[in-house]
């Protein structure tokens, strides 16, 4: 099997650039080419007809920015022939997720009201990938603002397809940059996850997504969702990648004031030290949905989808073997809780995040006449805005108002209290666990149609169930692919550790890795690069 | 007549003199600054900025806290979002402290003019961010985001206030602790200080709080003492005539000299505040706090009372050199070196080294005219090595040169002139020239003899002993 350029992880192209057995301009045309073959008709903010050619295609790149991708191209070979250190991403092709701002580029969120805005400044991390040496192919889509699970939100459509199927959603919000990575569109992508938005597409595409502990990646030019649980990370082909990726853009920054102070570890050097004598737990909270009835209130449960259950026993087996412990019946009791909790938290942050899209400095303006600022403001907004964002900012403005925030808010702040807590007793050291990890299943399904949960939006938010406990808590976690389900598509399982243990669960995820490098479904290619 | 009893209430929004905003590295003062010139992307907003916090904010708001003399500065303080819609608001947010400010109680002495002090409890200070500014031209608003991010400390007092004149009294007094502890230039006209009172009446000695009105941006403290007292006779008016007081909120026109109403206020808007995520919590840790509080000079009101204890000062002297604390400071120096009577310094300071200092435009730690410089002026003519105009001319060719008064006096041949031989050469001319003056003395007007001593002084250039000069002449005269 002759394997493309575009579908070899960054390590590799690294590594065969510095031998000099590519360039860097041809890892990128050999990306160009892919994304000509793949990605379809350029989504837009027009309206919006369905066309049968868009199910078989990606639609990932909202904008493409192949002059600054050639540039930087060059700029690598040049550095490598005067013998310079090109840095440790060069020529790596890379998409950035349109809710971080890029210098001189439209940096819309996905979103109407930011369509035309061409951002000033540069996002911290995607500077710090792009002085690593790396090439930005372009900015991919989103769920508007970031709002949802499946990439379907957007006001530019068509929206991405899931490369394994694309009639089937990538997950959302960083949807397309999972989609992307999988199709070969680019390398790594800089995504974000606010309640598991690169881990349940990583987990949906069968790639790697990893969120990194709350303050260990710079939030500064990430267009805001929910200001306290947003964490860039990356989603790339494999975990090596995703232990290169964190090492570039990890770190304090001084436009960020909540990144911390604590040293970034070097997460290559251990990265393929094994499991030997870790403590990896499994919680039965992780294998079921609680949550309550949007109607009744009342508790209801569902099982995960039992080929997704049966991928996380298997890996827990395949650790176990490996060397590490395996603890079963780790209690975390407030899992149910997590998406009750975030609808609060994040929409009252959302709600407020929001308010600087008002048609006066930048962005979307109403042309008509108006009678006041007031209607201004209202049209602008109204005309700007998609739904999601809409619906966050009424439930938003309803629990922050003075006379429910109590009730809702302050509440929801206690519940996040409680939920990190769960994962403290688990963590800790003179604790009755004592783990190192939580291995769990990253999403309850596999990828769903499109069009099939979208415009319910509390169905759309349970996806993101098993993935909100660590955006609640702040710590890390990560999805690696765990096989193939029953209709060929890509299960995830996901690792949990405490805050700052990225290099730990680098480390089990490789371990996992390298212990099913031989598995048949490895071999298991999305559907859209069967043809090429 | 009903007598009615004020309730005066003020939030005090002072800036911080800091070099850069609050949340950015953008110069902080733009006075005089061409519109959106000190603007960058965090302080006007852009998606995906995030603020970071100037520590300088927090250590001149703590010395303020202190030197308001507040109950508590705390350890732990956080910022929150106050949120609302204006354009000139480019976040849609104002990133300001709520019910967890960095202090809380505290006061401000007032002394009044009878020789009684209010005492004028403070409720809360907290830092904040300010907006920007809107300009309406026509129809169009134009908007000035300079101001955006300037660091303010907001001071809001308990309702203490009983009068107009407390009011002035009050912003006069915050005026000069802020300049006196060096956070703010604290010049309203400059809106460096920016003041909303909050009023209501009640019938005298009732304990009530009623219904009060708001009066916004008032931006000098004629401005706030006018309205304040046009809002009173306002409200006494209406009630007297059976009316109700509404919650209005009002505005002071400076043009015109009246109130007029912004909006009608019945419900408290809702600003939806929570704690600010982008932004750590403020940890006063006692080392920092040390630092700072390390700072906190002796007070205007303390120095007050020492110089009128030690120096045996009166409270007028003791008020005008407390007035600015390094005219203060000059003073003590000047009297350091000097050795001798307070009093003595104190009247050169407040005739002629104010009058230096006015001209200029400067403060006292300014002038050439160094505090050891006024000293050796004072001994020379203690000395009766200068007269007193020569003394006073002395002050301005320091000022002018930098030069030591002695070197001056040596350089320019200003010395007093006692030569006995000398004088009675310049008296015999004087009145050999003017026989009319002469006859007008002998026919007993004597008072022309001051006119007689003031031509010889001019012809001496002022350094003619004026006392042997005036014995000459009577000498002189009576023969």
């Amino acid at each position: 099997m002759i394997v493309e350029t575009c579908d070899l992880p960054a390590h590799e192209l690294v590594r065969r650039l510095k031998q000099g057995e590519i360039t860097a301009v041809g890892i990128l045309e050999s990306t160009v080419a892919r994304i000509d073959a793949v990605e379809g008709r350029a989504p837009t903010t027009a309206p919006y007809q369905a066309e049968a050619m868009d199910q078989e295609k990606i639609h990932a790149y909202i904008t493409l920015t192949l002059d600054r991708a050639h540039e930087q191209a060059q700029a690598v070979d040049r550095a490598l022939e005067a013998g310079e250190d090109p840095g440790v991403l060069a020529g790596v092709p890379i998409s950035i997720k349109d809710i971080f701002c890029l210098r001189g580029t439209p940096s819309t969120a996905g979103s109407r009201i930011l369509e035309n805005f061409i951002s000033p400044y540069t996002a911290t991390p995607a500077s710090r990938l792009e002085a690593a040496g790396a090439v930005t192919l372009g900015k991919v889509n989103l769920d508007e603002f970031t709002y949802g699970s499946s990439n379907e939100s957007s006001a530019f459509l068509p929206p991405p397809g899931n490369p394994w199927d694309p009639k089937r959603v990538p997950g959302g919000s960083s949807g397309a940059s999972a989609a992307a990575v999988a199709a070969g569109e680019s390398t790594i992508s800089l995504g974000t996850d606010t309640a598991g938005s690169i881990r349940q597409p990583a987990s949906f595409c069968g790639v790697v997504g990893l969120k990194p502990t709350y303050g260990r990646v710079s939030r500064y030019g990430l267009i805001a969702f929910a200001s306290s649980l947003d964490c860039p990370g990356p989603v790339t082909r494999d975990v090596t990648d995703a232990a290169l990726a964190l090492q570039v853009i990890a770190g304090q920054d001084p436009y960020d004031a909540t990144t911390a102070a604590i040293p970034v570890d070097d997460y290559l050097s251990g990265l393929e030290k094994g499991v030997a004598g870790m403590r990896i737990g499994l919680s039965p909270d992780y294998f079921r949905l609680r949550y309550p009835d949007p109607e009744t209130g009342e508790l209801q449960e569902q099982p995960v989808a039992p080929e997704i259950a049966a991928a996380v026993r298997q890996a827990a087996a395949i650790l176990a073997e490996a060397g590490a412990e395996i603890v079963e019946d780790v209690a975390m009791p407030n899992t149910q809780y997590g998406i009750p909790a975030y609808f609060v938290i994040s929409r009252v942050e959302a709600a407020s995040n929001l308010h600087r899209y008002d048609g006066v400095k930048y962005g979307l303006r109403y042309e008509g006449a108006v009678e006041d600022m007031i209607e201004l403001y209202q049209k602008s907004r109204g005309q700007g805005f998609g739904p999601q964002p809409k619906l966050r900012i009424l439930m938003g403005m309803y629990v922050s108002a003075e006379q429910y925030e109590k009730d809702y808010y302050q509440k929801a702040l206690r519940v996040r209290t409680l939920i990190r807590r769960d994962f403290e007793t688990a963590f800790d050291p003179q604790g009755d666990h004592r783990l190192d990890c939580l291995l769990t299943p990253t999403t309850p399904t596999t990828a769903f149609e499109i069009g099939r949960v979208y415009g319910d939006t509390v169905l759309m938010q349970y996806a993101d169930l098993l993935t909100v406990p660590a955006n609640h808590a702040g710590i890390p976690g990560i999805s690696i692919p765990a096989g193939l389900d029953s209709l060929n598509l890509p299960i995830g399982i996901q690792l949990l550790g405490p805050d700052f243990s990225e290099a730990k669960l680098l480390r089990v995820a490789r371990a996992y890795e390298m212990a099913t490098d031989a598995e048949a479904w490895r071999k298991g290619k999305p559907k859209v690069l069967e043809a090429t | 007549m009903e007598a009615f009893e004020t309730v005066i209430g003020l939030e005090t929004h002072v800036q911080l003199n800091t070099l850069s905003k609050i949340f950015c590295a953008c110069k902080a003062d733009s006075w005089g600054d061409p519109a959106n010139s000190n603007i960058c992307p965090i302080c006007t907003g852009l998606p995906g900025v995030l603020p970071t916090l100037n520590r300088a904010v927090v250590e001149k708001a703590v010395l303020l806290a202190a030197a308001l003399q507040a109950d508590a500065i705390q350890d732990l303080s956080y910022l929150a979002r106050k949120n609302y819609f204006y354009p000139d608001l480019p976040k849609g947010y104002q990133i300001s402290q709520y019910n967890e400010p960095l202090a809380r109680g505290g006061c401000l002495e007032l002394p009044l003019p009878d020789g009684s002090v209010r005492v004028v409890g403070i409720e809360k200070l907290h830092i904040e961010e300010d907006a920007g500014k809107t300009i309406r031209q026509g129809d169009r608003r134009l908007i000035d985001f300079n101001r955006c991010g300037v660091p303010l400390a907001e001071v809001v007092t308990k309702p203490d206030l009983r009068s107009a004149d407390e009011v002035a009294q009050y912003l006069i007094r915050l005026r000069q602790i802020v300049r006196w502890i060096g956070v703010s230039e604290g010049n309203m006209e400059k809106g460096q200080m920016r003041c909303d009172a909050n009023i209501s009446i009640r019938a005298l000695g009732s304990e009530e709080l009623n219904t009060k009105t708001e009066i916004k941006n008032l931006n000098s403290i004629d401005a706030a003492r006018m309205a304040v007292q046009a809002e009173i006779e306002r409200q006494v008016e209406e009630v007297r005539e059976g009316g109700a007081i509404h919650p209005w909120t009002l505005n002071w026109d400076d043009e015109n000299n009246t109130l007029f109403k912004m909006r009608a206020k019945e419900t408290e808007a809702d600003y939806r505040y929570f704690r600010e995520p982008d932004l750590l919590p403020i940890r006063l840790v006692s080392s920092w706090r040390g630092a700072i509080l390390e700072e906190l000079p002796e007070l205007p009101l303390e120095r007050r009372a020492r110089f009128i204890e030690a120096y045996r000062l009166p409270e007028y002297d003791a008020e005008i050199l407390t007035e600015e604390r390094s005219f203060s400071d000059y003073f003590e120096d000047a009297l350091a070196e000097y050795g001798g009577e307070a009093k003595t310094v104190s009247n050169w300071l407040m005739n002629d080294v104010l009058r230096l200092i006015r001209e200029r435009d400067v403060l006292a730690a300014e002038l050439r005219l160094r505090p050891e410089h006024l000293a050796e002026i004072i001994h020379l003519l203690d000395d009766k090595k200068i007269t007193t105009n020569i003394a006073k001319e002395l002050l301005d060719k320091v000022q002018e040169s930098g030069k030591a008064p002695s070197s001056i006096v040596e350089e320019e041949g200003l010395s007093q002139v006692s030569d006995q031989a000398a004088l009675r050469k310049m008296a015999e001319q004087v009145l050999a020239d003017n026989p009319d003056q002469v006859a007008t003395y002998r026919g007993g007007k004597t008072t022309v003899i001051g006119w007689f001593v003031g031509q010889i002084m001019k012809q001496s250039k002022g350094k003619a002993n004026p006392q042997m000069v005036r014995e000459i002449l009577e000498e002189l005269l009576a023969n």
